[in-house]
């Protein structure tokens, strides 16, 4: 393994040209939603299609400022907060956890890693029902609230399964030295732990947003309200019974996608420096 | 030009009342007077959401009594909601829903029985039947549609074809008009309701019965559709094309002919004005037939069902009827209206002819089971996994048990 | 004596630090089980869901589902899936993360470039998907046949067996930035000093990958393919609106089964019971799955 040496100068163009191809190969469907969002729905469906579109139309983009009562903005908005909202409680109440289930042999542990498991299993399909009697019981229907706590279920146990690893990589002797230092459970772990398995919490959390971010289901079957519903749920306003409007879909598609990625190529850098500044060496 | 009609001038009233309700919405609230009214509807069509926001607002206008609100929510998504809405007692005042589809949530007991509330003497028998279990009322038509031929005039000028009328004409002109890049024929196969809508007509049309698959009639049916995909003159792709996917097909002009509705002519107006088509009646075996769709408005029992009553009672009144229809793309299922409707060149004439042959689904609360039977033998015959006879008898002991 | 009461202190705090979590999940997803378990145990269809008596039927529903040919197909697709899946995101992502740990110059950002599928909603996705696989106007057949690997367009989504490939793939797809990235946050963690000193040693670096990496990295590798499994066995979104379950019911899995059944059919308790065999399914797989990170955890 070639890791932490510089490549020679050969070896660096030849894999730039490789990771380029495989860039290329990875994200074609990407870059055919955007060229599909550029044609009029009757190039859409042009057989044999064209790569490139030969009118362009941007007309289903400008479309996607107002359409009916969804407003593309608000509805970004709506996500945001949801997506915050669900990745904060799944943060908070991950790492602990994970930290114990790592480092803490107590009675039920096992039980509670099967447990753990297990509620991640059934398909949302099932839930639903039982889910929105209790987020009616809590007052939630129709708000953000029902969504953000539906939304943390799907990132609490993914981030504890993968976090548990992280807290056990690192070495005991780091934590009996913060003991030492004066530190007690709480102070060490929020001190000494999490500072070193923060590569592990920045994308626990990330997942646990995307995850969020990606869901459908609970947002469309607890909020009924248009103007408080996520920005996935835009995309029924293309897809129903008559059919798919595919230039509007890929537009939508695109706009939505855009904000996002500029959020994630600016975690990544964070998350690079998190994982190169390698804490478990010490 | 048109002049100012009251329409217009509600709408203006409607957007001022808006405004106040906004600026003033503390009053608002605090009034005790007037009472909420929510309606939930699956159109994702932009022009059918503003259409029915319309209606609404003009409303809204009209007394003070209910404020009408509607939400939409997807047709994919609305079984669902409906179904655990009803578990939680979590549901609006009223729902526009598909009409086969009535059957089944009357079954659950969430509408309100409106028998003698409405007056649809002169609607069609089929759209008053499917809102009607055991005698009862459940709802009332919103409009209704159904299914005909489109086809592609250039095509068929150029294949030098005439608009067929038969099954055996019909094969003929589709084999014509049939190229390399352009299947004769395409209706939307897919398999769930939307496809045995589509696969209907055909079946009706050789005098079968609905729940009478293993028929000889039903048998020539699945043949049929089995010769329209061995010839090549249908794609087996079919069974992935919503109607909406078929309607973009045609006219992107790889479809010469295409079975579908008359809600895609505003659609195929303003995406390919240039497109010289028209429209005929669904070529016959033994009878005309065509397939009845279109939504019903149904009460839900125990929620605001005065205000329901009250704004079901206004827009099904013939001025908004008619500016619904007309923006819909949609036939009044009131008769009086609908021959009165278009215009005498209007190609939606056709449509309003082909009503006269076409027949509702259902009603049965099971229809949902039926409608899976059917939609998975043509499927099995349209992707080559089974002969018509086979995927006839499965569907028949299927049906069988259904209906006991 | 001492000892033991510190041991215990120990232990106490652990399950502190662990509780509110497990409360939450118990609170929002263990009764939703829990009443979904007695779902299927009743007789709940359209006529009784709101009004009516509810009666306990027993088995009654598992039993039909298994003379259900549609079930057994679906149960099938399911493990065929997933499998299926698995091998190749896992593979793809392992190698694509092992690459772009390399410290060439346009490494990172690459490699960020290529988490985007991940965040697109996944009925996008599927859309565009199926899109790309359409017979005549897919581009992905145009290619094929400008390549001449193919004269005659390939029905993908009306074959049955095309139909799984075009599943798979696009699953894929969306799985290898998962697999990529915990792989890729996995390597990060292995001593870069294990590779140094074993290069002293005259370890080659085949030998390396095998005796450093792949050990080191056991047990996110683990957590990887559990956490796959389970996602990619109740896989739905994708399928319905890819397949919806056909051509002729040949795609389904079970968890768009089971929606059919519950939301398309109105067969509420039926539909339950299908999920609940698939959760039966994925407690064995996990199961298995904390068996081994205990023993691993003993060693």
């Amino acid at each position: 393994m070639g890791e932490g040496k510089p490549l020679s100068k050969k070896k660096n163009i030849l894999f730039c040209v490789i990771s380029i191809v495989l860039l290329v190969i990875l994200l074609f469907p990407l870059f055919w939603i955007l060229v599909t969002s550029l044609k009029t729905e009757q190039e859409i469906f042009q057989n044999p299609p064209t790569l490139f579109p030969h009118i362009l139309n941007l007309a289903s983009y400008a479309a996607q400022i107002e359409t009916g009562d969804f407003n593309m903005f608000r509805s970004f908005a709506n996500s945001l907060v949801i997506s915050t909202g669900a990745t904060l409680i799944a943060v908070v109440l991950a790492v602990p956890a994970s930290y114990a289930i790592a480092k803490y042999h107590f009675k039920g542990r096992n039980a509670m890693l099967l447990g753990f498991l297990v509620t991640q299993m059934l398909p949302v399909s099932v839930l639903l029902t039982p889910m929105f009697i209790m987020m009616k019981n809590l007052g939630l229907y129709n708000t953000w609230g029902a969504a953000i706590l539906a939304d943390a279920t799907i990132g609490i146990p993914f981030s504890v399964l993968i976090l548990k690893n992280y807290f056990s990589s690192i070495p005991k002797e780091l934590e009996e030295a913060a003991y030492i230092d004066g530190c007690n459970r709480f102070t060490a772990f929020l001190r000494i732990l999490i500072p070193i398995a923060k590569p592990g919490v920045v994308v626990c959390a990330i997942f646990s947003f995307l995850y969020a971010w990606g869901d459908l289901a609970y947002g469309m079957t607890f909020i009924i309200d248009q103007k408080k519903r996520p920005m996935t749920a835009g995309i029924f306003n293309f897809m129903g019974q008559y059919g798919t409007k595919w230039s509007y879909l890929t537009a939508f598609a695109v706009v939505s996608i855009i904000p996002v990625a500029l959020i994630f190529i600016f975690m990544q850098k964070y998350i690079v420096s998190g994982m190169t500044s390698g804490a478990v060496k010490g | 030009m048109k002049t100012i009609s009251r329409r217009d001038f509600l709408r203006g009233a409607a957007a001022s009342t808006a405004a106040f309700v906004m600026g003033g919405s503390m009053t608002a609230l605090a009034d005790d007077s007037t009472q909420e009214v929510s309606i939930w509807y699956y159109w994702e069509t932009e022009s059918h959401q503003v259409a029915l926001d319309q209606v609404i607002s003009d409303f809204n206008a009209s007394q003070s009594d209910y404020v009408v609100t509607a939400e939409y929510v997807p047709y994919a998504d609305f079984t669902k909601q409906l179904s655990i809405g009803a578990v939680a007692s979590e549901l609006p005042d009223m729902v526009i829903i598909d009409s086969p589809d009535h059957a089944s949530y009357a079954e659950m007991g969430i509408f309100a029985d409106l028998t003698e509330k409405f007056d649809l003497s002169n609607y069609y028998q089929g759209t008053i039947d499917s809102c009607t279990i055991d005698g009862i009322l459940y709802g009332v038509p919103f409009g209704v549609n159904c299914l005909s031929l489109f086809y592609n005039v250039d095509m068929m000028e150029a294949a030098g074809c005439e608009v067929p009328t038969t099954w055996d004409e019909l094969l003929e002109v589709v084999q014509a008009l049939t190229t390399d890049s352009v299947n004769g024929l395409a209706f939307s196969s897919v398999q769930n309701e939307e496809g045995t809508f589509n696969f209907l007509p055909w079946l009706w049309s050789t005098g079968a019965d609905t729940y009478d698959i293993n028929s000889e009639g039903g048998i020539k049916a699945l043949t049929y559709v089995q010769q329209l995909i061995e010839t090549g003159v249908m794609s087996t792709e079919c069974i992935n094309w919503t109607q909406g996917d078929v309607m973009n097909q045609f006219i992107s002009g790889n479809v010469a002919m295409m079975i579908n509705g008359p809600w895609q002519i505003p659609t195929m107006q303003s995406e390919a004005p240039d497109l010289n088509w028209d429209v005929a009646l669904i070529p016959m075996d033994s009878e005309y037939a065509s397939c009845l769709g279109g939504e019903n408005y149904a009460v839900i029992s125990g929620g605001n069902e005065d205000g329901a009553l009250a704004f079901l009672t206004y827009a099904t009144a013939d001025e908004q009827v008619k500016y619904l229809m007309d923006e819909f793309g949609y036939i009044s299922a009131d008769q009086t209206i609908a021959e009165n409707q278009f215009d005498e060149d209007s190609k939606y004439n056709l449509f309003v002819e082909e009503l006269e042959y076409a027949k509702a689904r259902g009603p049965l609360a099971d229809w949902p089971s039926v409608s899976d039977a059917i939609s998975l033998a043509f499927n099995e015959v349209i992707t080559g996994t089974a002969t018509p006879e086979e995927a006839a008898a499965e569907a028949q002991a299927t049906i069988d048990g259904i209906i006991g | 004596m001492k000892a033991i009461k510190k041991f215990f202190r120990y232990d106490n705090i652990g399950l502190l630090f662990a509780l509110p979590a497990f409360l939450y999940m118990l609170i929002f997803v263990g009764y939703p089980i829990a009443s979904n378990l007695v779902l299927s145990f009743q007789n709940v269809t359209v006529k009784n869901l709101v009004n009516g008596e509810k009666l306990f039927v027993g088995l009654q529903n598992y039993i039909e589902l298994l003379q259900d040919s549609v079930f057994k197909r679906s149960f099938i697709n399911t493990l065929v899936f997933t499998v299926a899946c698995l091998v190749f995101q896992f593979l793809i992502g392992f190698a694509l993360a092992v690459f772009f740990n390399k410290k060439f110059r346009i490494a990172k950002p690459v490699r960020g470039l290529l988490m985007m599928p991940w965040m697109i909603p996944i009925t996008v996705t599927a859309l565009i998907f199926k899109f790309i696989f359409a017979t005549d106007v897919g581009i992905l057949n145009y290619f094929l046949k400008s390549m001449s690997l193919i004269k005659e367009n390939i029905e993908w989504l009306t074959t049955p067996s095309t139909a799984m490939v075009a599943l798979v793939c696009a699953n894929v797809w969306i799985g290898i930035p998962f697999n990529m990235i915990l792989i890729s946050t996995g390597l990060t963690t292995i001593p870069q000093e294990l590779y140094e000193s074993a290069q002293v040693d005259g370890v080659t670096k085949v030998q390396s990958f095998w005796r450093i990496t792949i050990p080191m990295l056991r047990p996110t590798i683990e957590s990887v393919l559990i956490l796959g499994f389970i996602y990619t066995f109740k896989v739905y979104d994708l399928v319905y609106v890819m397949t919806g379950g056909g051509p002729v019911n040949t795609t389904h899995m079970l968890s768009t089964y089971s929606y059919k059944l519950s939301f398309e059919m109105f067969k509420y308790s039926k539909g339950s019971a299908v999920a609940n065999i698939l959760l039966v399914v994925l407690l064995i797989v996990g199961s298995f799955y904390l068996k081994i990170t205990m023993k691993g955890e003993e060693n």
